[in-house]
């Protein structure tokens, strides 16, 4: 279930209009997406990632209203140009950051061994 | 309400298919139809489509019998029904000949978009004359599409095309019915599945809200029929 921008989509995951407002809000906080650019229309992005129409319309009502979104009539949905982009990186990453760290206080890690665990794997990954 | 089941069952001559099935589909839903083989997936199917006849209870379609409205719905049933010397341009004379809502054009569009070869149906592959039937039901304009196993037995990139043409061709104020073993992949195309098991209905669910309680449909069809 990817296209250019790799949309990822997981059944396990949750509801899926969460899980395309995540893609959506992800693609902007990498700067694959902008503020002011068209998004596909619902029947597009659900033919791509083969869901139903009605879910990417859920889904764009719940960015719409966090302010992500807007439709413009017979246009389509844009991102909006005061679409608040840092907050929604930094809130991004606070949950990735919380998922690991509930992680590793479950394991029983101090702080040191917690973040020399995740610098490993990420040298790891830069040398690969 | 697009189609309804009051207290249906189906005998056939030993065993039952349908044990007394109540059930209501509105208007603009897509409805996954899951089970085991023999849990009667077909035979609801073909209940709703008036191929068969209830042994008791009553089937209603569109506030009518399912055989006086045979014209607004749409059934694909797991025979393949092609001719082997048909190729897609027959079968739109043909399914025009035959059907007052066959939209010529829609029917090319959705040759192109399911990327049907040119070829007559006896040279085809069973995925590429699995693409050209779902093509010749998605071009008829009905309200009720009724769909048995339309990705069995055929290849991945066929039951993805078909899947996305459905997403495509599916309108609001229409109504899929889709038995399937592709649980897996077909469930994102779903707002609500029925899970069959030995004629009844074991669960009848809404799959956003299966998912929002971190169950995928596969994990239910597995907990629920496994």
């Amino acid at each position: 279930m990817t296209d250019r921008r790799g949309w990822f989509l997981d059944p396990e995951a949750g509801p899926i209009f969460q899980q395309i407002g995540d893609n959506v809000r992800r693609f902007l906080a990498r700067g694959d997406l902008r503020p002011g650019e068209k998004l596909p229309s619902a029947r597009d992005l659900a033919g791509e990632l083969r869901v139903n129409p009605n879910t990417v319309v859920h889904a764009y009502s719940e960015l719409e209203g966090q302010g992500v979104l807007e439709t413009r009539r017979g246009l389509g949905s844009f991102v909006r140009e005061d679409a608040p982009v840092e907050g929604m990186r930094q809130d991004l990453i606070r949950r990735a950051a919380s998922r690991f760290a509930e992680e590793a206080v479950r394991l029983g890690l101090s702080k040191g061994e917690a973040i020399a665990a995740v610098k490993e794997v990420l040298d790891a990954r830069a040398a690969r | 309400m697009l189609a309804r089941l009051d207290n249906v069952t189906k005998r056939y001559r030993t065993v039952e298919g349908l044990r007394d099935v109540s059930l209501e589909f509105p208007e603009g839903e897509v409805a996954g139809l899951l089970g085991l083989n023999g849990s009667g997936k077909s035979t609801l199917l073909k209940l709703l489509a008036g191929l068969l006849v209830p042994t008791a209870g009553r089937v209603t379609v569109f506030d009518g019998t399912p055989r006086r409205n045979r014209a607004r719905l749409v059934y694909l049933g797991e025979a393949d029904s092609l001719y082997g010397w048909m190729d897609a341009r027959d079968a739109e004379r043909f399914m025009a000949g035959l059907f007052a809502d066959f939209h010529r054009d829609r029917f090319r569009e959705l040759l192109q978009g399911l990327d049907v070869p040119p070829r007559k149906a006896k040279a085809m592959s069973k995925g590429e004359r699995g693409r050209l039937r779902l093509a010749m039901t998605l071009a008829r304009d009905a309200r009720l599409y009724l769909l048995d196993e339309p990705l069995a037995g055929i290849d991945l990139l066929s039951r993805e095309r078909i899947l996305s043409s459905l997403v495509r061709e599916w309108h609001k104020d229409s109504t899929i019915l889709l038995s399937t073993h592709e649980v897996a992949e077909a469930e994102g195309l779903f707002d609500r599945v029925l899970f069959l098991r030995e004629g009844r209905v074991a669960l009848d669910a809404r799959a956003e809200a299966l998912r929002s309680e971190g169950r995928s449909v596969v994990a239910t069809f597995r907990e629920v029929l496994g």
